[in-house]
């Protein structure tokens, strides 16, 4: 997995590219730094596919976000990874533009 | 019930031996009573010949001092002193024994010495004897007239006098004998005597308990006109006895004539009855007590040999239900489901004996990959060899789990059971693994008959007979492994000693080349065909003849390599990187890259659940593309805690971001993206399986 994250005026952007599993939900998480964000925007355009690990650290971002006022975008999700935010029911809860 | 039985019996022989008793008690009593009747007789026929001799003794004497010496007296003289004498006769006679003086002119000179009759007189001369008396005989010249004769000796034996009386004559003088003699005499206990003139019926005797009762025979109750039927005319004694009611009271009777007199001895019939009665009381008595005591004895020994038939027949009933016990012990132990594969066939079954032989079979997947399957026979019979046989199974299984190869899994059961044999048991086995990779067959054999391999070309082959000894011998025995290669389509067939040593009716053994010849006509790659053409064909040779022994075959086909991945890995964060790094390395047809996503997120799912919670010391997972690359099969397998997933409630993805848990989400996926899920516990281990179609996204 790689990720990439850019600040910009409070908001947040991070790019995910490969596999968000056990093995690589811990650098993801350790990649996004909340502090002064009220707003994050993920782009998982390359985003093979996620495992519950990796949804547990979306669900924690957006946690984050509904505390502070801010919001929770995810763009670009395959078939995969849309299927599984269904499963779930977390495409109710996600803002997935 | 057969105590009553025996004492009905005892009481049914009493009743019989009592009848019988009261009989001879009844004959006893009637001999008693004869024989109390003819002593009596004897005993007052003594007693008054008695009487009377003492009488006439003293008669002779009196006529001795009154003669003084044998002289020729006058006939008056002599008649004189006959009637002061009261006697009807009187003689002197000299010293030659001739009479010389009489009452009687007739007697005058008749001559005594020489006589037939009165010689025995002449005695008196010798000077020593001083009487001689004769029984009672007929007169000398009347015949009619019974007399008793009795002569005295004179002083020096110079001549004697001889005195005669007539029947008649003396039994007038009977009641004052009788009354002297027999006022008191009873013989029995109660028998008494009666004497009466005949012509007159007079009483002249009269029993002592009865005195003044009656004055004539018929007052005291004789029936002459009854008792006249036992009269023998000319007979003084009539032998037979007869009953009179005598005094109020039934008595046997006899009757016997002296002169004119009838002399009756009487016995009461209660006497009679009483003599019986002691008899029957004795006897019965002594009857009663061998009897109860024989019912006792008969009764013990028989309630004996009922409780030992009883226990036999509780003894023949337990074997009986140990053996149903041990059947079923060795039937339930059987695999009953016949595994379907694409990979392998198998087929096996066990034709028990009536008596439980301890034959089994088992098969079981060590892997995915690795299939065991053995043929085994216990020694001996019943519950001990069925518990065995179950010893024997699971600890063969458990040791090939561990193990995997079968030479090294013996090894390790025979050292089990060998060192713990109490029972002295042994069992022989064969134990084959294929490996489904590679065909090939890794195999043991501890004493067991020589499987036969099924060629395609080359029909049916014995495998080298060489084998290890018997499991449970002895200790420290080491098995070798030995292997045997399978093409696609071939197969290998298994059985014990009931299929070679299976019986005809002449006591033919089936025997090896006969299962050899039966086996060139099955299906090479069809265990199922194999084993029914064998079974018939051995049942078609016994043709009846009872099966001896447990008849087990079992065939195995290997017919392809599976499409079939396996691997181990650690219990850690690493391992599950290593996993899903060799799911991306496999060779799988169907797999598309949503497919494999797919796979991905169900093996970090299973897999982190495993590592995290399991306390596995390992887990491994298996991949297995399915027939026609219809999708894939993965299992997941760990030794950790016991735990099934699908048992737990999904948790609630309709709550709102707030309100939502974060985790429990994982098995959740796994179940909605699979097409079926199945757990599994056995043998300590975990299997969670899940097929993945390749058409769905």
């Amino acid at each position: 997995m790689q990720t990439e994250t850019n600040l910009e005026n409070g908001r947040l952007s991070v790019k995910i590219a490969g596999r968000l599993d056990t093995n690589t939900a811990p650098d993801l998480e350790a990649a996004i730094k909340l502090d002064g964000v009220n707003e994050v925007g993920f782009d998982i355009a390359r985003l093979e596919y996620i495992a519950s690990a990796g949804l547990r650290v979306l669900m924690s971002v957006q946690k984050k976000m509904m505390a502070v006022g801010g919001k929770m975008t995810i763009a670009g999700a395959n078939d995969t990874v849309r299927n599984v935010f269904e499963i779930t029911g977390l495409s109710s809860i996600f803002e997935l533009v | 019930m057969q105590r009553i039985a025996v004492y009905l019996c005892a009481g049914v022989l009493y009743a019989l031996l009592m009848l019988v008793i009261w009989l001879l008690g009844t004959s006893q009593a009637e001999e008693k009573t004869e024989a109390q009747l003819d002593f009596a007789i004897q005993d007052y026929r003594a007693s008054v010949a008695g009487a009377i001799d003492t009488m006439l003794g003293y008669i002779g004497k009196s006529a001795v001092r009154e003669l003084r010496e044998p002289k020729a007296y006058s006939r008056e003289h002599m008649l004189a002193i006959a009637k002061s004498l009261d006697i009807d006769e009187i003689n002197v006679v000299n010293r030659n024994g001739t009479i010389i003086a009489s009452n009687d002119p007739m007697c005058m000179g008749v001559e005594m010495a020489g006589d037939r009759v009165m010689d025995e007189f002449m005695r008196l001369t010798n000077g020593v004897t001083e009487s001689v008396s004769q029984p009672f005989r007929s007169h000398a010249r009347n015949r009619e007239v019974r007399a008793k004769y009795l002569a005295v000796a004179f002083p020096g034996g110079n001549g004697f006098v001889q005195v005669g009386m007539n029947e008649r004559h003396l039994s007038t003088m009977l009641p004052l004998m009788l009354g002297y003699l027999f006022k008191n005499y009873r013989f029995g206990s109660k028998g008494f005597f009666l004497c009466a003139n005949d012509t007159t019926d007079a009483l002249v005797l009269n029993p002592s308990r009865h005195v003044g009762e009656a004055k004539t025979l018929a007052q005291a109750g004789f029936d002459h006109a009854e008792a006249k039927q036992y009269e023998i005319i000319g007979q003084k004694d009539l032998g037979s006895t007869f009953t009179q009611t005598l005094y109020g009271e039934k008595c046997y009777c006899r009757n016997y004539h002296f002169g004119a007199h009838r002399f009756i001895p009487a016995l009461p019939e209660s006497e009679y009855y009483d003599a019986r009665a002691m008899f029957v009381g004795i006897f019965g008595s002594l009857l009663f007590i061998v009897i109860l005591g024989g019912a006792f004895i008969t009764d013990r020994i028989l309630s004996d040999a009922s409780r030992l038939k009883m226990f036999y027949r509780a003894e023949d009933e337990r074997r009986a239900k140990d053996m149903e016990i041990a059947k079923t012990i060795q039937l339930a132990a059987l695999p009953n489901a016949m595994p379907e594969s694409p990979y392998f066939r198998l087929h096996a079954t066990m034709q028990a004996a009536r008596e439980v032989g301890g034959d089994f079979f088992d098969f079981f997947a060590i892997n995915s990959s690795h299939i065991a399957f053995l043929v085994a026979d216990v020694s001996g019979k019943g519950i001990t060899a069925a518990l065995y046989m179950m010893t024997a199974k699971t600890l063969i299984k458990d040791c090939l789990i561990a193990e995997r190869d079968p030479a090294a899994a013996l090894t390790k059961v025979n050292a089990e059971l060998a060192r713990n044999n109490a029972a002295n048991m042994f069992l022989t086995a064969w134990v084959g693994v294929l490996d489904l990779e590679t065909g090939v067959v890794t195999y043991a054999n501890a004493g067991h008959n020589p499987p036969l391999k099924l060629s395609k070309n080359g029909g049916a082959k014995y495998l080298p007979a060489k084998s290890g000894p018997v499991i449970a011998f002895m200790e420290g025995v080491k098995y070798v492994p030995k292997t045997i290669s399978l093409e696609p389509g071939e197969s290998l067939f298994l059985y014990t000693d009931g299929v070679t040593e299976a019986l005809d009716r002449k006591n033919t053994l089936f025997g090896e080349d006969r299962l050899l010849e039966t086996i060139d006509s099955a299906p090479v790659d069809a265990p199922r065909e194999t084993c029914e053409i064998v079974r018939n064909a051995v049942g078609r040779f016994a043709n009846g003849a009872p099966q001896a022994d447990d008849i087990t075959v079992l065939g195995i086909a290997y017919i392809s390599r599976p499409r079939m991945f396996s691997r181990s890995f650690p219990p850690v964060q690493a391992g599950i990187s290593d996993a899903a790094a060799w799911l991306d390395s496999l060779d799988i047809e169907c797999l598309t890259p949503g497919l494999l996503s797919t796979l991905h997120i169900i093996l970090d799912e299973i897999c982190s659940n495993i590592v995290r919670h399991s306390g596995a010391s390992g887990f491994e997972v298996d991949v297995e593309e399915l027939e026609n690359a219809q999708g894939v099969k993965i299992v997941f397998i760990d030794d950790g805690v016991a735990y099934d997933p699908l048992a737990h409630a999904d948790p609630d993805t309709t709550l709102s971001a707030e309100e939502r848990p974060i985790g429990g989400l994982g098995i959740l996926m796994v179940k909605k993206m699979s097409d079926s899920v199945s757990y599994m516990r056995s043998h300590s281990r975990n299997f969670l399986t899940i097929v993945k179609k390749a058409t769905k996204a």
